[in-house]
C-alpha cells in the first residue's frame, strides 16, 4: 500500500517580529508545521500497523529544505520528493493543491494521502479538498483516529460536540487534527540513516507544468496586504491599593464602551 | 564499514557555539565524522555575547573563513568610562590603525553568527543536529565513549568534545569539572535596542560600518564587581551589564539586575545614545570570573574540554574575553584529535596534546598573565571610590562660579594627595602591578 | 519597562514539563533566598497560599544564576530540552 504525506515547510510563526505593521520574514527559520508532523507520525503507525506500505513524503519548501527533510524520513518515511523549485514559491492554496496533485501521480500509486488540517501559516484550510478534488479522491477531514484495513479506511472525525465514526474506500484522502497521535522525536541514528533514504527534486517541468501554471504568475487569489492588526495602546496606569485600581479599571473600562453596555 | 561501525560516529561535539563549531569545522574539513548537537533550535539560539570579536587570532586559527561571516561593524573607537554618583570621566581611543583592513575587531550578534557558522560546518560535511540536547556522558570501563541524550537516545563516539559553555553540565557529569562557585561566576543581562544605522552613527560619531565599543565601570554596579557595556550592531544598540553572583548575593541592601541595568540606562549618558530607540531582546548569560584558577580538568579518556566549558573566559574589567579563545581551544582541540585518530588511540595520554598546544598558545598564556585580575577586582574602591575620585578632581577643575579658583596644581595636588595617599590606595597599587 | 514587559519581547517555546525543580524542604529552611533577586528573569516567588518557592519556567532565560546562587543544593536545574526554551533572535 502506498501512503502519500504531503507536508509545507513554512516560517517558524513565534521566530516572526513584527515591524511597522509588517512580519520581517528574513531569517526567519524554516520548521515543518505542527500538523504535518502529525500526519507524517499517523503515516508511520499505519506503516507499523499494516504490512508491505510504502510512505512518501511529498514536501513543498526551499532550498533550506535538506536538512528539515531528514526529520520525517527518520519519523518512519522511505522516500522524499522535494517540490522546492523557485517557481512553485508563491503558489496560493489552488496553485500548491495542484502542484501536489502532479506530484502525487507522478509517484505512480496511491492509496492513501495524508495531510495536516490546514497548515498554520495562513489557515487557508483548502488545499486538502482542493486537491481530493483533483485526484479525484473521497475525502474525511479532521480525523483524530485513523484505521486502515481490507482495502477500506476508518476514521473518526473531530466534530465540536460529539465525534462521527466515517469509512472510505482506498484510495482516499485523510486530514488528520493535533489529537490524532503524538508525533516521535527521531532517534539520532534513524536521522543519520534517513540521509541515505530516495529522494526526488521535481521542478515545473518533471510535473508537466508550464511556467505560467504554477507559482506566483498563478494566483487565483491576489493577496493585498498582510499586516498585524493596529495595537493603540491607551497606556492607562492604575494607582492606588488593589481595591482602588479595580475600581479604576472597571471605570476605565466602562468609559471605554467595553463594560456596562 | 564494520556492522559497529554504522552504529557510531567518530566524533560528537555538544554545543554549537564558537568553540565547538571551530572544533567541528576542522574536523569535518579533514573528513572525520563529526556531530554536532546542539539544544537550540539552530547554533546560536541560546547564545549570548556582549558584542565584540577579535578578528586576527580567528583569522591566524582558521584562515579564510570568515569573509562572509555576519559581522556588524568594525570597530573604530573604544571608550572606557568611570562612573560615579552623578558624574563619569571617559578616556576614549581613537586610532588610525582601527580603520585599517584587515579590521581588528567587529561587533557581532551571535543568533546570526553562530548560525552562519553552523552552515559553514554542514558545507564542510559536518552534520549539525539542532533540537538536541546531551544529558550525560556515555561511559563504559572508565572511558567516555558518547553521549545520552533523553531516555533512550544516545550517540557513541570515539571522542565527545563538551563545547557546552559556561555551565558545562557535559564536563561535570563526566566527573571533570566541581560544582560551581558562586565567586568564579558573574551574571549579566543585556538589551538588544533597535536604532537607524544613521542615528547610530551620529550618535557615536561613526563613518558608514563603523562602530563604537563603550566599557562602562564604577558606581553603576553600586559596590560590586562588574560593568557595563554599549556596542554598535549594523542598526541595533547591544546594551548590557554584568555583576558578579557572589557580590550580589552579599549585597546589603538587596538589588536585583534587571533594575541596576534599568538605573545604568536611566543615566543621562546613557539615556540619550539609546532614545528612541526600540528594545526587541531581553537575554541573560553566566560569564566566568574564575580564570585559570577555576579551570577544570581539560581531558580524560575520550573527551576533551573546549573553550568556556573549560573555564576559557577572562574578564579584565574593561573587557570581557571569550570567544577568541572559544574558537581558538576548537581548533587545538581538533587537531589534537586527528592526531589520537592517526594512533587510533584516544585515551588520555593521547589527548593530553590538546593541553600542550593550549599551553604553548596565547589562550591559556593570557589567562596566566591575568591570573590575579579576579583578586583584584574583588576590591570594592575600583567601583566606588576611584571613579568618585577621579570625577570629583575632574569636576573640581572644570567647575567655574564667582568664587577665586586656586591653581591648577593646586587642586589637584590637594585633592589627589587627599584622596589617593592613603595606606589603602598604596596596597591597591601594589596590587595592580601583580596583574 | 519591567522585567516581565522584557520578557514578553523574546522567543520562547515552552515545553510542558519544568526544567527547573525545587527541593521545598531545602527552601523552607533557607533564609538567604538568593533565588529571589538574583534571577534577572525575576522568575523566583514565593507562593502565599502554600508558602513554597517557585519558578516561573516558561520565562527562564536558562542563564544559569539561580542554580550557581543556591549554594544549599536545593536546585535541581537543566536547561530546557532541545528544542524548547529561550530561543534568541539576536543573541
Ligand atoms: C554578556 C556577555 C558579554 C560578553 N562579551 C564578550 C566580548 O565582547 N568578547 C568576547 O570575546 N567574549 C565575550 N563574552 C564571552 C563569550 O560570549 C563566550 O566566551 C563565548 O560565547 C564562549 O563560546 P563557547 O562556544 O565556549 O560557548 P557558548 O557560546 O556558550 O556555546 C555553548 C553551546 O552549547 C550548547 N549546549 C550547552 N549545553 C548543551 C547540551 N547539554 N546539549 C546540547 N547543546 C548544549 C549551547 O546551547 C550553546 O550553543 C561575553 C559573554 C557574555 C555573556
Ligand atoms: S532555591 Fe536555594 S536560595 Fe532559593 S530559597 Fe531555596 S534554598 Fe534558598
Ligand atoms: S536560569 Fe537564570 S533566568 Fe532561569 S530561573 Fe535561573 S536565574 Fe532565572
Amino acid at each position: 500500500m502506498d501512503v502519500i504525506v504531503c507536508m509545507k515547510q513554512i516560517p517558524d510563526l513565534q521566530q516572526i517580529r513584527i515591524k511597522d505593521r509588517e512580519p520581517i520574514l528574513d531569517n526567519v527559520p524554516l520548521v515543518w508545521g505542527d500538523l504535518d508532523k502529525n500526519a507524517i507520525e499517523e503515516a508511520s503507525k499505519i506503516k507499523e500497523a499494516v504490512e508491505d506500505v510504502k510512505v512518501t513524503v511529498v514536501a513543498l519548501g526551499s532550498d533550506k529544505i535538506e536538512q528539515g527533510i531528514l526529520e520525517p524520513l527518520a519519523m518512519g518515511a522511505d522516500e522524499a520528493v522535494l517540490l522546492t523549485d523557485p517557481a512553485f514559491a508563491g503558489s496560493d492554496s489552488m496553485g500548491t493543491a495542484k502542484v501536489l496533485a502532479k506530484a502525487i501521480e507522478k509517484t505512480g500509486s496511491y492509496d492513501l494521502v495524508i495531510l495536516g488540517e490546514g497548515s498554520t501559516d495562513n489557515y487557508s484550510g483548502v488545499v486538502a479538498s482542493a486537491l481530493a478534488e483533483l485526484l479525484n479522491l473521497p475525502m474525511i477531514s479532521y480525523v483524530r483516529e485513523l484505521e486502515v484495513q481490507d482495502g477500506k479506511v476508518k476514521a473518526v472525525r473531530n466534530m465540536e460536540e460529539s465525534f462521527e465514526v466515517m469509512e472510505a474506500d482506498l484510495p482516499a484522502l485523510v486530514t488528520v487534527a493535533q489529537e490524532i497521535n503524538e508525533p516521535r522525536l527521531p532517534k539520532f541514528m534513524a536521522i543519520r540513516k534517513a540521509g541515505a533514504k530516495p529522494r526526488h527534486e521535481w521542478g515545473p517541468d518533471d510535473l508537466g507544468l508550464a511556467a505560467d501554471e504554477v507559482g506566483q504568475n498563478a494566483l487565483s487569489v491576489e493577496t493585498l496586504s498582510n499586516l498585524a492588526p493596529e495595537q493603540d495602546r491607551k497606556n492607562i496606569i492604575l494607582k492606588g491599593n488593589l481595591a482602588e485600581q479595580i475600581d479604576a479599571l472597571v471605570d476605565a473600562l466602562t468609559k471605554e464602551g467595553v463594560l456596562g453596555r | 564499514m564494520t556492522e559497529a561501525d554504522e552504529e557510531k560516529v567518530e566524533v560528537v561535539v555538544v554545543g554549537a557555539g564558537l568553540a565547538g563549531l571551530s572544533a567541528a569545522y576542522v574536523l569535518a574539513q579533514a573528513g572525520v565524522d563529526t556531530v554536532v548537537v546542539e539544544r537550540g533550535d539552530y547554533p546560536g539560539a541560546k547564545n549570548v555575547t556582549g558584542g565584540r570579536i577579535y578578528m586576527h587570532p580567528l583569522r591566524h586559527y582558521l584562515p579564510d573563513l570568515w569573509d562572509d561571516a555576519p559581522l556588524e561593524r568594525h570597530v573604530t573607537r573604544e571608550t572606557i568610562t568611570m562612573m560615579a554618583e552623578g558624574a563619569s570621566t571617559a578616556i576614549t581611543l581613537d586610532n588610525d590603525k582601527f580603520r585599517e583592513e584587515p579590521y581588528h575587531s567587529y561587533t557581532i550578534l551571535r543568533s546570526n553568527f553562530d548560525r552562519w557558522f553552523g552552515d559553514k560546518v554542514a558545507e564542510a560535511g559536518g552534520f549539525v543536529l539542532p533540537k538536541y540536547r546531551a544529558d550525560d556522558v556515555l561511559v563504559e570501563d572508565g572511558r567516555v565513549v558518547g553521549i545520552v541524550m533523553g531516555e533512550e537516545d544516545e550517540i557513541r563516539a570515539d571522542v565527545v568534545v563538551a563545547a557546552d559553555g559556561v555551565l558545562s553540565l557535559i564536563a561535570e557529569k563526566a566527573g571533570l569539572r566541581q560544582a560551581q562557585q558562586p565567586k568564579h561566576f558573574a551574571v549579566s543581562a543585556k538589551e538588544v535596542i533597535e536604532l537607524p544605522a544613521k542615528s547610530i552613527e551620529e550618535r557615536f560619531n561613526l563613518g558608514p560600518g563603523e562602530g563604537a565599543a563603550q566599557l562602562y565601570f564604577g558606581t553603576l554596579t553600586k559596590g560590586m564587581l562588574g560593568g557595563g557595556f554599549i556596542y554598535t550592531n549594523q542598526d541595533s544598540i547591544s546594551l548590557g551589564l554584568v555583576v558578579g553572583i557572589e557580590s550580589l548575593m552579599e549585597r546589603e541592601p538587596k538589588i536585583e539586575v534587571h533594575e541596576i541595568l534599568e538605573d545604568f540606562k536611566a543615566r543621562p549618558e546613557i539615556r540619550n545614545l539609546v532614545a528612541d530607540g526600540e528594545i526587541v531582546e531581553y537575554s541573560a548569560h553566566a560569564i566566568p570570573e574564575g580564570g585559570i584558577n577555576a579551570m577544570p580538568k581539560l581531558y580524560s579518556d575520550g573527551i576533551v574540554v573546549i573553550g568556556e566549558a573549560a573555564g576559557l573566559g577572562l574578564n579584565m574589567l574593561i573587557t570581557v574575553r571569550g570567544m577568541e579563545f572559544a574558537v581558538a581551544s576548537g581548533v587545538m582541540a581538533a587537531e589534537a584529535i586527528l592526531k589520537a585518530r592517526e594512533k587510533g588511540d584516544y585515551s588520555a595520554d593521547s589527548l593530553a596534546h590538546y593541553e600542550e598546544l593550549l599551553k604553548d598558545s596565547f589562550a591559556l598564556q593570557d589567562l596566566e598573565t591575568f591570573r590575579h585580575v579576579l583578586g583584584f577586582m574583588e576590591n570594592p574602591r575600583l567601583f566606588n571610590f576611584y571613579p568618585q575620585a577621579v570625577c570629583d578632581i575632574f569636576t573640581e577643575l572644570m567647575w567655574i562660579d564667582e568664587k577665586p579658583k586656586p591653581k591648577i596644581s593646586t587642586t589637584v595636588i590637594r585633592e589627589g594627595v587627599g584622596k589617593f595617599l592613603n595606606w589603602s590606595t598604596i596596597k591597591d597599587g601594589l596590587g595592580m602591578l601583580r596583574i | 519597562m519591567n522585567v516581565e514587559t522584557k520578557l514578553g519581547l523574546d522567543v520562547f517555546k515552552i515545553d510542558k514539563d519544568a526544567h527547573i525543580i525545587i527541593d521545598q524542604e531545602i527552601c523552607r529552611s533557607c533564609e538567604d533566598k538568593f533565588c529571589l533577586y538574583v534571577c534577572p528573569g525575576k522568575l523566583y516567588s514565593v507562593n502565599r497560599e502554600t508558602e513554597e518557592m517557585e519558578v516561573e519556567c516558561s520565562g527562564c532565560l536558562e542563564c544559569g544564576t539561580c542554580r550557581i546562587a543556591c549554594i544549599h543544593g536545593a536546585l535541581d536545574w537543566n536547561y530546557a530540552r532541545g528544542g524548547f526554551g529561550i530561543q534568541y533572535r539576536f543573541g
